[in-house]
């Protein structure tokens, strides 16, 4: 059987013969526009298979129905509407092995890979409006971990194979070959062809230094020759915020108050907003009733409401999403428009993000295909209301519901005597609601490749990413309760990133009796630079967003900027060569230099190895009925981490600091006021800023991953098993320093290990029931276990410990470190009996003594979660039945003990007195209520109950139905209106949650603050012209 | 022509390896190298970015001292939104919970020694210069040192024991210097030598008022031996009081005193004004300043969290005067304060400042619900500005603050301050100590007209004292101490009235605490505070200082790590 090396072959659709009663046309592959070959064609009457070009001629009758089948291909019917020449595309069932895969400067077939490399099913999150392909893959890639909120803007978290440095772990993407630190939700997602990640160290490290934290490569469609071709799709969605927290309501806390006093013993009555008719009994206390002032302010502006402040800030949104893309493609050439766009108003109100994009990918064919010329040009632009989100989900949590949103005449309510100086939520929004950022992006590169002589291509490409923001807000005057600015204050700032890329590659494909052999020789060189200014001025008379330029401001006038700069240098070869389709060896090496290191450590050396096995070709096995595939693989390889900062590491700095904003942290500045004039320009130095550091280098990654890929039953069943060992050493760390050194005394270290260990198993298996009812399930599941190895004693201090007894060498970078709680104390005896606590009663926490000195100290700590979950899976089920499709993804966490931090203001009423608390202290124990396990209500926390303490470590499992989506093909109901292709869809996204009863907060997997997750619901269609 | 293009590829190679090394060559951007720091102008920059630290303060570790000097001493509770609210200061407040990882404790530490690195580099490069081309070299090398001898003091009194570095020592060689590597005695001598030699330098006058005079170099000298005069044990047990230093005290005073041109201010609360900063009274002070190009000012970041609560302000009502420190102001029938029993009954209603007699330089201090805040007629302080007041009461802190209508005030949300100057040294402090020494060398009888002016002044000090229909705010009683008149003037008698004195002049500003460990009074004075305390104020229940240990901070655990063990704990912790 002669075998394919990712070979681009051309096809020419008008060569094929047209004759009477014979139905011709062309097969090719969906994903990368190749000709198939060996396809089974059937029409009533006659059965063929396509030639090496993928064509096929066959006899038929106009109204006949064809079919097309492949192995590892979902069968394809097409009815005959005229003689016309036909173009049938196929798409692959997944674990097909002759599927081609982008793996770094070049594309192997599935069956040759030695690395651990996963695919990305793009069809699988087609349609999904999260308005980012990693949002949308949550849970869909063993060993990828994604995390996100619920922002229209979409920004995620991706962890690949765990944690594996304490600086930067993003992964590194490559977009047409450019590689970036960006994310995908700026890339629309509808220009997605395929995805694949590069999990292990020996796949990655052809991309070096930047490739520690694993790769995903990402290609954008292409136009495919023979097909010209129009895409619609648009789709609609309503989003809910229904993961609210249950907070008291006004007469609740007046009595939860009322229950923390008379505990304490003191007068319920001295408060500035409750008043109670009580009996005065503090040991048998009799509420008669509530009293609520007329009005909460001195000013007599607000009345008592009754606000729950979470439905004021959210709203059930809308989000839409629309796209069309044009392509055509002949033997001269190809080309690919698209342009989308993606409107998403959040469930928080007001927020909003609008994104546009336009892509044109572009190629061009000369001297019998032996020039190959192109382009690929993405435009993004996006406009995203700057909502101070945190703020607000904050505000939202504590403000008390007693607080009206408006006062009597109009303007914002706000905190009154006696509450928390925090803003009201709603105000936040609305005051935000006129400043928008912008920001726009330009990816890009222009190639050529050429081949030299047959199987020699030489191909460079030089690329382009830059992007930039601008920022104008207006921050306005208000008075909200007893909090009030009467300064307005206009602020913009632009920022543009840009990287240049230019890389060469050299590739020979050599191909002789059972040897086949792949060469690979490249350089690359990137130059980043970035640079960044503010204005800012206040006293406007106007406060409008039309008004508000710089230039209308009077006072105040403030400006500022900087900038920063790197290159990298890079050299990398990659041989690949397999025997006899059974054995397979892949060797690579890389190496980097980078402006960020010290002169005496400036390059690194990253080489890699890998064999595979493809047991399934042995004799034994090769006619096998029940095994289809079986491939062991080992690989070995090492990546760098340059993520870290653009250290200028050899250098001992000093700088002109004038003054910084002291709001928060210390001014560093170097002004003084020496004449005591009091304003007015001061006399300025300069401080010592860094310490330099010759000696500094890459943080190194080793990995091995075992690996075994199978398929069973002619591939009906197929799925992959890896194991891995990685080992990050030289981790850049910075610590904390001798404070007598003073400023400027960071100096920056490889002084870190780190050792992460997992598994990870995809199983896939596809079935047909029946003629018209098949199905394919998809399940995964990873586990990973983290651990810090080594650490500069210095910095120990600065994780999770005591420093010095306890480290966190040994435990997951995760950990938390805390008191353990035994429960509360019931009765007299056990506080009596129990160790010395300063603040222990009844109804308080008991912490446990652990080391047994009958004193609770900083001693009686251990690590009470290692902070990552037991084990992560995501579940696919896709049936299809005629017309119609059905897809359910389960996306799901397991023993992951997560650190809720609402519960210091939903179960105490003293750790933030002045603050709404959350209905669980209506459960608080007492000595009438003993079955709680929330402690009494205090309004003095004398027992330190905000300590980190296992208290606050919930069950943070969860499962969800991130997906479920039917389709319906229309089939020829359209066909009429000159469109090829119609389907509509029902789309729900986060539709249920299945989590732990004692998970007390609403989403485990958003246990602090940040924006809720919606549930979402779409319809959509896709059409084809 | 296939060779040819493997020549052209091999070349491109080459190209690119032999442009990388310059490729990579990246230039620092926005930044200079030491060396270029060395010329005349540069170097009098360095000495300015050295001052600028007096000023480069968190709003957690103020460079007046209050969470320390002010809030740990019976004067002041922390405030805010309960105690979990800043529970570092709580654990500051109460003692018993406050441990060596208090994140504060190192953040202050690191604060000084910031201070002390930015005048020892300046030090550097001013004795590296020579005197033609910078005239004022030795002069700035007197500067550099009165402001390390500065925040060495402030080291001392906070930690005690600490490593002691000047501009001598090579960066290389500052992780082998221990906190231990001097004793008691001998950082004291160091501080010492500092200011003596700014004593011995500068001028007695300066054209900039934010430079240290003569006097003020001496003044610094007598606050240091005054302290340094009160030996104490390894357990911080006063052991004796040194004559001999107590002496040079006096003698520096008096030159202070006599010679400099300093005087109390008129009107007390001067000294708390913008508007008459840089007045007679100040000696030493941190010059702040606002519109002077920077994002909020070079504010008083130390006093920003000390504004009450309401429309003008908003935030964050801490430093809160206790209950025990407004009634201290109380005078008793013939116009003395009461060294004891004050508190029998509590002052907390407009009433109960018009029905018994109390020192004006409380209403200077302490807002109190229905007086004026900050002098101000139309803005009176409300019950409802306090934050919390079922745990801290109704008091708001004074004279950190300025009124919202006041040219220095600035916001910084969701903060505020202003550029009003801090007095670190003010003319009644001198007078003050010189009485002291002069107490404790037994002539007490000396000691009697220098705590008779301070009081004297305090009497003179009501004009700014008047509600809106020009009655006055409290009922304000202060007479001078007249012997055989209205006390008997015992050596033990004006010791008492001299502590009482110092706590009524200069309460909140954050010295308090450290008197007290200086007299050797501080467990049994507080032990008895949180006692009576405690009755009104629940979250001082489980307080409790413990001798022998709570007199200083536990040096930072993450400087002791850094350390790698050259550091030694102080005892107790």
């Amino acid at each position: 059987m002669k075998k394919y090396l990712f070979i681009v072959l051309l096809f020419f659709a008008g060569q094929a013969l047209a004759q009477q009663h014979q139905v011709t046309g062309t097969v090719t592959g969906k994903d990368l526009g190749t000709p198939l070959a060996g396809v089974t064609v059937k029409s009533p009457s006659a059965t063929t298979s396509t030639d090496d070009k993928g064509q096929f001629s066959i006899a038929a009758s106009i109204g006949d129905v064809l079919t097309f089948s492949f192995v590892g291909m979902e069968t394809t019917t097409y009815k005959v509407s005229s003689t016309k020449s036909l173009s049938i595309e196929m798409a692959f069932t997944s674990g097909n092995l002759n599927e081609v895969i982008v793996t770094g400067y070049q594309a192997q077939k599935k069956a040759d890979l030695t690395g651990a490399v996963s695919v990305v099913n793009v069809n699988d999150i087609k349609d999904i409006p999260e308005g980012s392909a990693t949002r949308a893959l949550q849970g869909r890639i063993p060993g990828v971990y994604i995390s996100s909120d619920g922002s229209p803007e979409g920004g995620t978290t991706v962890r690949i194979r765990g944690i594996g440095t304490l600086n930067n772990n993003d992964p590194l993407y490559v977009i047409d070959g450019i590689p970036t630190t960006r994310g995908l939700e700026e890339i629309n997602q509808e220009d997605i062809e395929s995805m694949q990640v590069l999990k292990d160290a020996a796949s990655a490290s052809i991309y070096g230094s930047r490739a520690a934290n694993g790769v995903i490569i990402v290609t954008t469609k292409k136009g495919k020759n023979g097909i010209s071709r129009i895409d619609v799709n648009a789709s609609s969605s309503l989003q809910y915020y229904n993961s609210k927290l249950h907070m008291l309501n006004t007469e609740q806390h007046g009595l939860a108050y009322f229950r923390a006093a008379v505990n304490d013993g003191s007068d319920p009555n001295n408060n500035q907003i409750y008043q109670y008719n009580w009996n005065k009994d503090y040991s048998n206390p009799v509420l008669n009733g509530i009293l609520l002032p007329e009005y909460i302010d001195a000013a007599k502006t607000m009345k008592p409401a009754n606000t729950n402040w979470f439905d004021q800030i959210g709203e059930t949104s809308l989000l839409q999403n629309y796209n069309v893309s044009f392509s055509n493609g002949s033997d001269k050439g190809t080309s690919f428009l698209s342009v989308g766009y993606y409107d998403n108003k959040g469930i928080v109100k007001q927020s909003h993000t609008q994104k546009a994009t336009v892509r044109l990918n572009t190629d061009f064919n000369y001297f019998g295909n032996r020039l190959h010329v192109g382009e690929n040009l993405n435009l993004t632009a996006l406009k995203d209301k700057l909502l101070p989100i945190d703020q607000i989900m904050f505000t939202a949590l504590v403000q008390n519901p007693i607080v009206p949103v408006y006062t009597l005449d109009g303007g914002w309510g706000g905190p009154a005597p006696g509450m928390t100086d925090r803003q009201n939520p709603v105000r936040l929004i609305y005051d935000n609601s006129q400043n928008n950022g912008y920001f726009g992006r330009v990816t890009g590169n222009v190639f050529a490749e050429l081949t030299i002589i047959p199987g020699l291509k030489f191909k460079t490409s030089y690329g382009l990413d830059y992007d930039g923001t601008f920022d104008r807000t207006l921050r306005k005057s208000y008075t909200s309760g007893f909090l009030a600015d009467p300064s307005n204050l206009v602020n913009e700032s632009q920022n543009y990133d840009g990287n240049l890329i230019w890389n060469n590659t050299l590739t020979y494909d050599w191909t002789h009796g059972k040897h086949s052999l792949n060469i690979l020789a490249g350089q690359e060189s990137i130059n980043y630079l970035n640079q960044n200014f503010f204005g800012s001025r206040q006293g406007y008379a106007l406060e409008n967003i039309d008004y508000a330029y710089l230039d209308a401001g009077s006072s105040n006038i403030l400006n500022g900027g900087n900038g920063a700069s790197y290159a990298l240098q890079s050299f990398f070869g990659k041989a690949n060569y397999v025997y006899n389709d059974r054995y397979l060896v892949s060797v690579t090496i890389r190496r980097d230099g980078s402006s960020r290191f010290g002169q005496n450590n400036q390059f690194g050396t990253f080489p890699s190895a890998s064999v595979g096995w493809r047991v399934s070709k042995e004799d034994f096995l090769k006619d096998s009925k029940l095994i289809s595939d079986l491939k062991l693989r080992y690989s070995y390889g090492e990546t760098g981490n340059q993520a870290i900062g653009n250290y200028y590491a050899t250098y001992t700095l000093y700088k002109a600091i004038y003054g910084t904003d002291p709001t928060f942290t210390a001014d560093q500045g170097t002004a003084y006021d020496i004449s005591g004039a009091g304003s007015g320009t001061l006399p300025s130095g300069f401080v010592k800023t860094q310490d330099g550091n010759a000696n500094l280098k890459w943080e190194t990654t080793k990995e091995s991953n075992f690996g075994v890929d199978f398929g069973l039953f002619n591939q009906k069943l197929s799925g992959s098993v890896d194991y891995f060992i990685r080992n990050t050493s030289g981790i850049l760390i910075t610590p904390g320093y001798l404070a007598v050194i003073g400023e400027g005394g960071m100096r920056t270290f490889n002084g870190g290990s780190m050792r992460n260990t997992g598994i990870e198993v995809l199983l896939s298996y596809s079935g047909q029931l029946s003629n018209q009812l098949s199905f394919n399930i998809t399940g995964n599941i990873a586990t990973f276990r983290n651990k810090v190895t080594y650490l500069l004693s210095d910095v120990l201090t600065a994780y999770p410990g005591n420093g010095t007894t306890q480290t966190i060498l040994g435990h997951s970078i995760n950990s938390v470190y805390g008191y353990v709680v035994q429960g509360l104390f019931t009765s007299q005896d056990e506080v009596t009996n129990s160790a010395a606590q300063p603040g222990k009663g009844l109804g308080r926490i008991r912490y446990k003594d652990l080391n047994g000195d009958g004193v609770i100290n900083a001693d009686d700590q251990t690590y009470i979660s290692n902070g990552n979950p037991d084990f992560t899976y995501g579940l696919n089920i896709s049936l299809k039945y005629k017309g119609f499709s059905l897809a359910a993804f389960f996306q799901g966490v397991q023993g992951i003990q997560v650190y809720n931090t609402y519960k210091t203001y939903t179960d105490f009423s003293s750790l933030w007195p002045g603050t709404n608390w959350g209905t669980r202290v209506l459960n608080a124990w007492s000595p009438q209520n003993t079955k709680s396990n929330i402690p009494a209500l205090t309004l003095v926390d004398a027992n330190n109950e905000g300590r980190t303490s296992t208290y606050y470590l919930e069950n943070g499992s969860y499962m969800k139905l991130r997906n479920l989506q039917l389709g319906y093909e229309l089939g020829d109901l359209l066909k009429g209106a000159g469109i090829k292709k119609a389907r509509v869809y029902l789309q729900g996204s986060n539709l249920f949650t299945v989590k732990s009863k004692s998970y007390t907060a609403s989403d485990p997997e958003n246990p602090s603050g940040a924006y809720p997750i919606p549930s979402i619901t779409s319809l959509g269609i896709d059409l084809t012209f | 022509m296939i060779m040819k293009k493997y020549i052209v590829f091999i070349l491109l190679f080459a190209g690119g390896i032999a442009s990388c090394k310059k490729e990579l060559d990246k230039q620092p951007q926005g930044v200079i190298a030491s060396s270029e720091l060395n010329t005349p102008t540069n170097v009098d920059k360095m000495v300015i970015a050295a001052y600028s630290s007096l000023g480069n303060e968190n709003l957690h570790t103020s460079n007046s001292l209050w969470p320390w000097g002010s809030m740990r001493s019976g004067d002041a509770y922390k405030g805010g939104d309960g105690p979990g609210d800043n529970s570092e200061w709580n654990d500051y407040e109460v003692f018993v919970t406050n441990q060596n990882t208090n994140g504060l404790t190192d953040q202050m530490w690191a604060q000084l020694y910031n201070g002390i690195a930015r005048a020892n580099n300046a030090l550097q490069r001013v004795n590296a210069i020579d005197a033609s081309v910078y005239p004022q070299k030795t002069q700035r090398q007197a500067e550099m040192r009165f402001l390390r001898g500065n925040w060495y003091f402030m080291l001392k009194i906070l930690y005690n024991r600490v490593p002691y570095i000047d501009e001598n020592i090579p960066t290389t060689s500052y992780d082998t210097v221990s906190n231990v590597s001097y004793t008691s005695d001998g950082l004291w001598k160091k501080i010492e030598s500092d200011f003596q030699f700014a004593v011995n330098t500068l001028p007695a006058k300066q054209t900039d008022v934010g430079r240290p005079t003569k006097y003020a170099a001496m003044a610094y000298l007598a606050k240091s031996l005054l302290y340094h005069a009160y030996t104490q044990d390894d357990n911080h047990a006063v052991t004796g009081i040194d004559q001999a230093k107590l002496a040079q005290v006096i003698t520096l005073c008096d030159s202070v005193i006599n010679n400099s041109g300093y005087a109390l201010a008129t009107d007390f609360g001067d000294n708390f004004l913008a508007e008459t900063e840089n007045g007679p009274e100040s000696i030493f002070a941190i010059q702040y300043s606002k519109d002077d190009g920077t994002p909020h000012g070079r504010i008083d970041m130390g006093h920003s969290l000390i504004y009450p609560m309401n429309q003008a302000f908003g935030c964050c009502w801490q430093h809160i005067p206790s209950q025990d420190l407004v009634d201290a102001f109380k005078t008793d029938a013939s116009g003395l304060p009461m060294f004891t029993g004050y508190n029998n009954t509590i002052a907390t209603q407009p009433a109960d400042f018009l029905s018994q007699t109390f020192d004006p330089r409380l209403d200077h201090t302490v807002a109190i619900p229905g007086h004026p805040y900050k002098y101000e007629p139309n803005f009176v302080y409300q019950y409802n500005w306090a934050r919390d007041p079922a745990t801290y009461g109704p008091f708001s802190e004074l004279k950190g603050a300025v009124a919202a209508d006041d040219a220095s005030f600035q916001k910084i949300p969701p903060f505020m301050s202003s550029s009003k100057n801090w007095e670190l040294i003010r003319f009644s402090d001198v007078l003050l100590w010189k009485a002291e020494a002069l107490i404790e060398t037994g002539q007490y009888l000396a000691a009697l007209p220098l705590i008779n002016q301070v009081r004297q002044r305090a009497a003179n000090s009501t004009a700014r004292l008047k509600q809106l229909n020009g009655s006055f705010t409290s009922n304000y009683k202060v007479v001078t101490y007249q012997p055989g008149v209205n006390c008997t003037w015992t050596q033990d008698y004006a010791r008492q009235a001299l502590r009482t004195e110092r706590r009524l002049e200069f309460a909140l500003e954050g010295n308090r605490f450290f008197d007290l460990v200086r007299w050797g009074t501080a467990d049994t004075y507080l032990n008895a505070y949180f006692a009576s305390e405690s009755v009104i104020r629940p979250h001082l229940k489980n307080a409790h200082f413990t001798k022998g240990r709570d007199e200083y901070l536990p040096i930072p655990l993450n400087q002791i790590n850094y350390s790698k063990g050259v550091y030694k704990q102080n005892p107790g912790f």
